[in-house]
């Protein structure tokens, strides 16, 4: 990024040349320093989860495990029951994220290219829905689906909210995202007798793939982060999921640190092979989505 | 108006069938948005604060006590004017932590720098773990005789800290841990960064800004409105902090980390008083509107805009 000005005199570009490298090789390194500080607490819970209970509270503690015992992770397993875990975690994730995803895109559609009575009022509502705490609608909402749907012990008060747009700030996303579609495409299929549910599906959703992406993740994170939801509605073991399952597994091995620590990792593994497996869509589509100035 | 030509009128009233379509569409497009509004939103919101002037248990039929919920918490509950003090300072702590370091890092990705994405991923990742893998680890790395950060405060020659065990420093540890996990505002960070147009950028360079004032007059007005963004979402959500009292504090020590999310938790799901909870929800959903509002006038902008504008 050289501007012309700069041209005029050979020494002083060379000099500012200087000066951008010496300015890029500072930043790689404050971003290494930073980047080893932010990354040392989950290094540190691996190595913690693969080293003896002796070496774990020895001092000096080593950096790198002496003895990597893998085994620890066998013996987690005995009670940690990670496919079980995996199976409920995903049987509550899939669902909602699916459904999340389908609704929202048809509330989206509404709103980017439809036009109808009360669109602003309906709109401003949903706005405020962001600015509602969960919390404040906790309690009504657990009465709700256990006395008044009797769905207490399922699955279901967790899944069933995602059935409206997950969410507005996901529908807005989308939203904003079908906005940039040209609407001459829309036009041109009605012409050619195209119905609005096949421009929708087979025209603007192709065309808007990487925000649907980054959709698809934050329904996702936000269903694995969560533990509240999980720690009300879930009662009986067979029904454990990650959080609680680990929330249990550690308050029963008090001082076992190794495996807590293995359990823990464990629980961390889904999460970072799926952003990984995501993360160039994620990033490229939170970049071109409405997050513009 | 009687004697209109025929295709015309024709015309006309294919056109009123096709917006009446199009009003039909658009209201079976939008079931899920009124069911969210009414189920999941507003109905809720109403009934917490009629449930709030009741006495019930769950189990029998509830007691109208009109405002004694709210009575006795003001007056007599020994919580109420901790958690309002914990979660208000938690908040405070954890939203400026995490909204500087967010832009710091993402400044700091924003430039040309070899393999981004590796470096964008190392900072990503605590977002993405599970908020009960989170804490279980740090409750180990905070482990006051064998946990990493007093082992590191050792080699710094500081003495060794209580960190969550200790009620003068639960909430900046946990604060800590809320910083390390906000990767979300450095991707919108980021993003907002790489969308600050280049010509703003080099008019500025040729105009012989050095790099400090380009920062501060062209970056920082440039992305204002995803600052106010970010610190309203970090503001509610940081408000409502719950996990971190059930995965690891209890609450405690001393009352610490009695958030008042977490009390609405402990009435209404452990002491089954679900009245009572729901008058504690009412008076956080005050609080939570208060801050709100306070951070509209204080840094005003229209993030949302309406629904036919852009």
């Amino acid at each position: 990024m050289t501007s012309k000005a700069y041209h005029s005199g050979g020494g002083a570009f060379a000099s500012r040349k200087r000066t951008e490298r010496i300015a890029n090789t500072a930043t790689v390194a404050i971003i290494a320093i930073l980047a080893a500080m932010a990354i040392l607490p989950i290094y540190w819970v691996f190595r913690s989860s693969v080293i003896s209970n002796s070496e774990l509270y020895a001092y000096p503690p080593s950096f790198l495990p002496k003895e990597w015992l893998w085994s620890n992770y066998l013996r987690t397993l005995e009670s940690f029951e990670f496919w079980t875990y995996f199976k409920n975690t995903f049987s509550i994730i899939i669902p909602a994220v699916t459904a999340g995803t389908i609704t929202g895109i048809f509330s989206a559609y509404a709103f980017a290219r439809l036009n109808f009575k009360g669109k602003r009022l309906i709109f401003t509502l949903c706005v405020g829905t962001i600015l509602l705490p969960g919390m404040v609608t906790l309690i009504p909402l657990y009465v709700f689906w256990t006395r008044g749907l009797h769905l207490g012990g399922t699955y279901w008060p967790m899944i069933l909210p995602f059935f409206t747009g997950g969410g507005f700030f996901n529908i807005f996303l989308l939203k904003q995202f079908m906005e940039t579609v040209p609407i001459e495409i829309d036009e041109a299929a009605e012409i050619d007798g195209a119905s609005r549910m096949r421009i929708l599906w087979f025209m603007i959703v192709p065309s808007i793939k990487p925000a649907i992406i980054v959709v698809i993740m934050l329904l996702f994170i936000q269903l694995w982060n969560d533990l509240l939801q999980q720690m009300i509605y879930i009662n009986s073991m067979a029904k454990f999921t990650f959080a609680i399952g680990l929330t249990t597994f550690t308050g029963a091995f008090g001082t076992k640190w190794n495996y807590a620590m293995a359990a823990t990792c464990l629980t961390m593994l889904p999460g970072i092979v799926i952003y990984l497996l995501g993360q160039r869509s994620f990033v490229e589509g939170i970049t071109l989505t409405g997050m513009k100035n | 108006m009687i004697d209109l030509p025929k295709t015309n009128t024709e015309s006309i009233i294919k056109k009123k069938r096709y917006r009446n379509k199009e009003s039909l569409t658009a209201f079976l497009c939008l079931i899920p948005v009124f069911m969210g509004l009414s189920i999941i939103s507003y109905i809720p919101t109403i009934a917490v604060f009629v449930l709030s002037m009741f006495d019930w248990n769950g189990l029998t039929a509830p007691k109208f006590v009109a405002l004694d919920n709210f009575v006795r918490i003001f007056s007599r509950d020994m919580y109420f004017y901790d958690s309002v003090r914990v979660t208000i300072v938690y908040a405070f702590i954890a939203v400026a932590g995490s909204l500087l370091y967010s832009l710091i890092i993402a400044l700091f990705l924003n430039r040309k720098i070899p393999a981004r994405p590796f470096w964008r991923a190392i900072f990503f990742i605590p977002y993405m773990l599970p908020a009960a893998g989170v804490f279980t680890a740090w409750r180990w790395l905070y482990e006051v005789n064998y946990g990493l950060f007093n082992y590191a405060f050792r080699i710094l020659g500081l003495p060794p800290q209580q960190f969550v065990q200790s009620p003068a420093q639960v909430l900046p540890s946990l604060a800590l841990i809320a910083v390390w996990c906000s990767g979300n505002l450095i991707v919108i960070f980021v993003a907002s960064l790489q969308n600050v147009a280049r010509v703003y950028m080099e008019a500025a360079e040729i105009d012989g800004a050095n790099a400090w004032q380009r920062f501060w007059n062209v970056t920082i007005p440039c992305i204002s409105p995803i600052i106010f963004y970010n610190m309203l979402m970090a503001l509610i959500s940081n408000l409502q902090v719950i996990t971190p009292a059930l995965a690891m504090t209890n609450g405690g020590p001393q009352n610490g980390s009695m958030f008042m999310s977490y009390i609405i938790y402990m009435y209404g799901f452990q002491k089954n008083r679900l009245g009572y909870a729901s008058a504690y929800a009412v008076i956080f959903f005050m609080i939570v509107g208060i801050f709100t509002a306070i951070l509209f006038k204080t840094f005003g902008s229209q993030f949302f805009g309406g629904g036919e504008k852009k």
